[in-house]
C-alpha cells in the first residue's frame, strides 16, 4: 500500500444493524381518579427509598388515584413476566423507576 | 404494555437511554429524568428531586410523571413502521491516511495502529478458514438491554485484519466471535474480560503459555485478544462511551483482553485441561471467554497456596466469580503438597472454605434500607426473604457468623506461565461460554 496520495479501497469494519421495528405508543389516560397506577422499583441496591418517597408524593397529590407500589422479582437484572401480566390485567398504567 | 408507562431514570444515563430506546423503536417513551444519584441518597434528597426539575427537560419531575401518563398522544407518538439501515460493504475511496483519520474519528479502533482492512487483506485473512465470506458468524450487543448486530465471517475477518492477525489465527477469532459475548460489557463497573485458547491450535499457532504468557510477547496472543475488542466496539452494537458503554472508570485490560493459552503440557497429572472439565475432548481446539470486575497479580512465596486464594477471594467476590491463572509451579505444589488431585477438588475445596462474615456478605455496614443491608448478594437476599435455604438461615445468623460465598458461582482454574516462581493471578471473572475453533478452520 503506498500513502502518496493514491486513493485505496477498504472494507466497512461494521456490523450489520437490525431493522428497527418502530413501537406506538399506548393511548393515555383522560384522568388518573379512580385508575390503578403500579409504581414498580426495578430494584437497583440502595434505591428503596427513593420509591417511597415517590410514593408519597403521588398519593398527597392525587389521592383519588389507587397507587401500588411493586417491588420486581429477583435482581435489577431479571425480568419479571408474572408482574408485568399482573399489571396488564389490574393496572391502568405504570411508573417504573431505576435507581443509581 | 399497552397501557401508558413512564420511566423515571437518573440523568446520568440519557444518552445510553436514548440510544437504548432507539434501537428498540421505543424513542418516543415518555422518560423523566431526576438528577443523579438516587442509590444511597436519604429520603429527604430523593424528595427534593422528585419535587426539583428535571435536568434534561427543565420542568418539574413530578408534574411530568403524571403528564405523562395522561397527556394525549402526539402524531410522532403514534408512528409505526420499520427503519432499515444497511450497511455499505466498501467505504469511500480515500487515502491510506485520510482513512485512518476516518477510523479514528469514526471511534473504529482503540486509538492503537491498525491494518487498514482492504480488500486484499481481507481476501489473504478469509484464506485461514473454509467458511464462506457471508456465513454467519453470531450476534452481539454491548448488554441485553441494547440490540445485537450481527456479524459474518467476512466482517470478522476485517476487523481481524485491523487487528494485526494473521490468517492462521483467523478461526480462533470466528470461534470467539461465535460465542457472541462482548469484551466492553455495559455496566457502570468497567469489567476485565479474559480469553482462554486450548487445543492443539495452541502450538499451531506458536501461542504464548509459558512466561509472560498475559504480557505483551506473542502475536497471537495479542492480535486475538485486540481483535475481540475491534469486533466487540464495531460489531457488536457499535461501542461509544457514555452511549452504550458506561464503564465509570474503564478498564485497560479491554485493549487486548488477557489473552493467552493454557499450558496443558505442564498441568499436573490428574488435572484436566479447562476445555475437557467443560465437557470437549482433549485434541479439539476451543476458546473459552470470561469477564468480571477484578484481576491481580499475587506474587508470594507461601506454600499452602490453597490459603492464599481462600484468602484472596474472601476479600474480592462480589461479583461475579472466581478465577485463578495459577503458574506450573504453583499447579504443582497445590498437587503435590497440598494434595489437590484435581481442579475440580480445588474448586470444591474453594466453594466450602471461602467465607464472609455475614455482615459483609448480604451489605456494607449503614447502607440498610428497609431491614435489610443491600449492595451485597442482591439476588441471594431475595431468595432469603423467600424462605429459600440456605439463604434464609443465613439472614438470621448473629453479627461475625462466618458464611461460604461462593454460592452457585464457578470457581474456574486455569494454568499458564514460565516457572519462574511460584506465583497466581485471579479476579472475580465468570466463565461465560466456549466454541469449538476446529468448527471455524
Amino acid at each position: 500500500m503506498t500513502d502518496d496520495g493514491k486513493k485505496i479501497t477498504v472494507l466497512n469494519p461494521l456490523g450489520t444493524l437490525p431493522p428497527i421495528k418502530l413501537e406506538t405508543m399506548a393511548p393515555r389516560l383522560d384522568t388518573l381518579d379512580g385508575k390503578t397506577i403500579y409504581l414498580v422499583d426495578v430494584k437497583f441496591p440502595a434505591s428503596e427509598q427513593f420509591g417511597k418517597e415517590l410514593l408519597n408524593i403521588l398519593k398527597e397529590r392525587h389521592p383519588e388515584t389507587n397507587w401500588l407500589y411493586k417491588q420486581k422479582a429477583g435482581s435489577y437484572f431479571d425480568d419479571d413476566p408474572e408482574l408485568w401480566e399482573e399489571i396488564k390485567n389490574n393496572g391502568h398504567g405504570m411508573v417504573q423507576y431505576v435507581g443509581h | 404494555m399497552g397501557i401508558p408507562t413512564v420511566p423515571i431514570i437518573t440523568n446520568t444515563f440519557e444518552t445510553a437511554v436514548r440510544e437504548s430506546l432507539y434501537g428498540k423503536g421505543m424513542s418516543n417513551l415518555r422518560v423523566t429524568y431526576v438528577p443523579h444519584p438516587v442509590a444511597y441518597r436519604p429520603p429527604e434528597e430523593c424528595r427534593e428531586k422528585i419535587l426539583g426539575k428535571n435536568p434534561v427537560s427543565g420542568r418539574q419531575v413530578i408534574e411530568e410523571v403524571i403528564e405523562g401518563l395522561t397527556s394525549p398522544l402526539t402524531e410522532e407518538e403514534k408512528n409505526t413502521g420499520l427503519i432499515e439501515k444497511p450497511q455499505q460493504r466498501l467505504l469511500e475511496p480515500d487515502t491510506p491516511e485520510n482513512l485512518n483519520k476516518f477510523f479514528l474519528n469514526n471511534g473504529w479502533t482503540s486509538y492503537m495502529p491498525i491494518f487498514l482492512p482492504t480488500e486484499e487483506r481481507v481476501a489473504e485473512m478469509l484464506k485461514g478458514t473454509s467458511r464462506k465470506p457471508d456465513d454467519k458468524v453470531g450476534e452481539m450487543a454491548p448488554s441485553s438491554p441494547h440490540a445485537a448486530w450481527s456479524y459474518n465471517v467476512e466482517q470478522v475477518a476485517v476487523n481481524a485484519v485491523m487487528a494485526g492477525a494473521r490468517p492462521e489465527f483467523l478461526p480462533v477469532i470466528l470461534a470467539l466471535a461465535s460465542i457472541g459475548t462482548t469484551s466492553l460489557f455495559t455496566s457502570t463497573n468497567s469489567f476485565t474480560s479474559m480469553v482462554c485458547v486450548n487445543g492443539p491450535i495452541r502450538n499451531e499457532i506458536k501461542m504464548n503459555m509459558a512466561i509472560g504468557a498475559l504480557g505483551p510477547f506473542n502475536h497471537a496472543n495479542a492480535s486475538i485478544g485486540c481483535a475481540w475488542t475491534l469486533i466487540s466496539r464495531n460489531l457488536g452494537g457499535g461501542v461509544i462511551p457514555g452511549l452504550n458503554y458506561m464503564g465509570s472508570q474503564g478498564q485497560g485490560h479491554n485493549y487486548n483482553n488477557l489473552c493467552f493459552a493454557e499450558r496443558e503440557e505442564r498441568l499436573p497429572l490428574g488435572w484436566n485441561p479447562f476445555h475437557v472439565q467443560k465437557g470437549y475432548r482433549p485434541e479439539e481446539s476451543v476458546v473459552s471467554v470470561f469477564h468480571g470486575w477484578s484481576w491481580s497479580n499475587m506474587g508470594g512465596f507461601e506454600s499452602d497456596k490453597d490459603y492464599t486464594i481462600k484468602r484472596f477471594f474472601e476479600a474480592n467476590t462480589q461479583c461475579c466469580g472466581e478465577t485463578v491463572v495459577l503458574d506450573p509451579l504453583v499447579a504443582m505444589m497445590l498437587q503435590k503438597d497440598r494434595r489437590y488431585e484435581s481442579k475440580e477438588a480445588l474448586s470444591q475445596w474453594l466453594h466450602e472454605n471461602v467465607l464472609m462474615t455475614q455482615t459483609e456478605y448480604w451489605g456494607y455496614p449503614g447502607q440498610a434500607f428497609g431491614g435489610y443491608a443491600v449492595g451485597g448478594h442482591t439476588e441471594e437476599l431475595e431468595k432469603a426473604k423467600a424462605g429459600v435455604e440456605p439463604y434464609a438461615s443465613w439472614l438470621n445468623l448473629l453479627e461475625g457468623a462466618l458464611i461460604p460465598v461462593p454460592r452457585g458461582v464457578d470457581v474456574n482454574i486455569i494454568v499458564a506461565g514460565g516457572e519462574t516462581n511460584p506465583y497466581w493471578q485471579g479476579g472475580s471473572l465468570r466463565y461465560l461460554g466456549s466454541a469449538s475453533v476446529d468448527e471455524w478452520k
